[in-house]
Order: structure tokens, then C-alpha cells, then sequence
């Protein structure tokens, strides 16, 4: 993928992160006292009931994609600018670009299960 | 090794110093070294994040789905575990650095995009940066005080400040 692109994608996720990650937040402080929020289950969006939420369950996937490739980019960008260099460059990319994979797949396994949880 | 041009130690500590030690610089390189501080911080809260959320539903255990009373007990020993004045200050940090982060980041957006950049002009001295212009800076500040104003929030809400 060409630097441009990948930097492209760099800003179209993190604006995607004020996006799905204000709404996480919304949900978590903003919709009733915040322990019931974060209790297990009982209020109207405690964790269980979020993830049980096709809509908010798929926001939070998205998030995960987000910041999964903003954060992991964000690292790439910081280890490129302390040393160049073809074999360098090229080691980060691949080491960062499983590594993410790796989160994603993690990640999105958590939602999946918690969504199915009965 | 990795084709250093000097040991890695002494590489490393020039980065670090350029990197997060401004004091000798301009305001922009303020604006820089606070966004990568607190860009690194977020992603070890968001890895950490991802760990813990993950643990609920029976973590590395591949094929043994827990049951909806495991997953809920997990939680709360977990939500328990983490309630405590050390964690809720990480979460007042990590907070004010994710509110400094977003709307300095909407900031360097906008700069890819080469909006509020002004007009090109000759460099004088004292060299400010023409580029850092007057709607930037008023930017920066807004991601300072949001910051500020979320830690605020967020001192209210773990510790009813």
C-alpha cells in the first residue's frame, strides 16, 4: 500500500474513532449512573445489553477495526521516523500488520461471544 | 544490527530526547510531543482494553465458551479488581490525554488537508512557523482545555470532585 494511502486511511480512521468512540463513551457515562452501566447486566445499557444491541455491537466492532489500525499505524509511523531503511521499514510493516490481525480476529471474538451469550 | 548508523542505545536516546523534550522549541513541537505521548498511552490502554475485555468471555481458551454466569462473574471480579484510587487516577490521565489527542488530531487532519494553513511568505527572523497560524494555535489551546475539562469530568465522576 502506498505511504499516501496509508496515511489517508490514517485520518479517515481516526475521525471514524470520534465517531464510534463517542458513542461508546455516550453509552458508558451518558445514558444513566455509570456503575449501572458497567455492571454486568440489569440497567438498559449495561455491558451484556450493549453487546446484545445489533447497532451498538457493530459500532464497537467498528471501533475495533478503527482503532486497531489507527493505534498500529500510529506505532509504524513513530518506528519509521527513528530509523529508515528498506529492511527496517518493511520488517515493521509485516510484524505490525500480523500483530493487528491477530487483535482484530481477538477483538472480534470477544463481541461475537458476548453477543451470543445466553 | 537493524543497520544503525549508531549503537542502538545512543540512537534511542536521541530520538527520545527529539522526540518528547521541546523545551528548547516552539509551541508546535509542543503541540507534536504531547501527541505522541499520549497517542502511545491510548494504545496501551486500547491493547490492555481489548486483554480485559476479553478475559470475560474465557480469553486464550479457544473452544470453551463460558457460560452467561462465568462471563458475569469474571466481569465483576475484574470491575472490583480495577476499583481503586491508583486505577481511577490512570483513567483520569488516560482520559484527558484521549481529549487532547482527538481535537489535536482533528487539528493535524485538517493540516493534511491544507485547511487553516495561511499564506506562503519568506522565512524571518525569528523563524516562527508561518504555517502554526492564529486559528491553529486556537486549536491546540481548545485540546489543552478540553483536556483540562475532561479530566475535570472525570476526577467528578471516580471520585465526585
Amino acid at each position: 500500500m502506498k505511504e499516501s494511502t496509508r496515511m489517508l486511511l490514517h485520518y479517515v480512521t481516526g475521525l471514524g474513532i470520534v465517531a464510534a468512540g463517542g458513542l461508546h463513551l455516550f453509552t458508558v457515562f451518558l445514558t444513566g449512573p455509570y456503575l449501572q452501566n458497567l455492571a454486568f447486566s440489569g440497567g438498559a445499557y449495561s455491558v451484556i445489553e450493549v453487546y446484545r444491541n445489533l447497532l451498538l455491537a457493530a459500532t464497537l466492532e467498528l471501533l475495533l477495526i478503527f482503532v486497531d489500525y489507527h493505534a498500529l499505524n500510529g506505532i509504524r509511523v513513530i518506528l519509521i521516523e527513528f530509523h529508515q531503511g528498506q529492511k527496517w521499514e518493511q520488517g515493521v510493516s509485516w510484524i505490525l500488520a500480523v500483530a493487528g490481525i491477530l487483535l482484530l480476529v481477538y477483538g472480534t471474538r470477544t463481541i461475537l461471544i458476548a453477543n451470543a451469550l445466553a | 544490527m537493524f543497520g544503525l548508523a549508531e549503537p542502538l542505545t545512543s540512537e534511542l536516546k536521541k530520538a527520545l530526547l527529539g522526540w518528547f523534550y521541546p523545551a528548547r522549541y516552539n509551541l508546535e513541537r509542543w503541540a507534536y510531543a504531547l501527541q505522541r505521548i499520549s497517542g502511545i498511552a491510548v494504545t496501551g490502554y486500547f491493547l490492555a482494553h481489548i486483554v480485559e475485555t476479553g478475559n470475560v468471555v474465557g480469553g486464550l481458551s479457544v473452544w470453551n465458551v463460558p457460560s452467561f454466569d462465568v462471563a458475569r462473574d469474571v466481569w465483576t471480579a475484574t470491575f472490583h479488581f480495577l476499583e481503586n484510587p491508583v486505577f481511577d487516577i490512570g483513567l483520569v490521565v488516560i482520559g484527558s490525554m484521549l481529549a487532547y489527542h482527538t481535537i489535536n488530531g482533528i487539528r493535524l487532519t485538517l493540516t493534511e488537508f491544507g485547511l487553516l494553513q495561511g499564506r506562503p511568505s519568506r522565512p524571518d527572523f525569528p523563524y516562527e512557523p508561518k504555517s502554526f497560524t492564529k486559528s491553529q494555535r486556537a486549536l491546540f489551546w481548545l485540546s489543552v482545555f478540553f483536556a483540562a475539562a475532561t479530566a475535570v469530568y472525570a476526577l467528578n465522576v471516580f471520585f465526585g470532585v
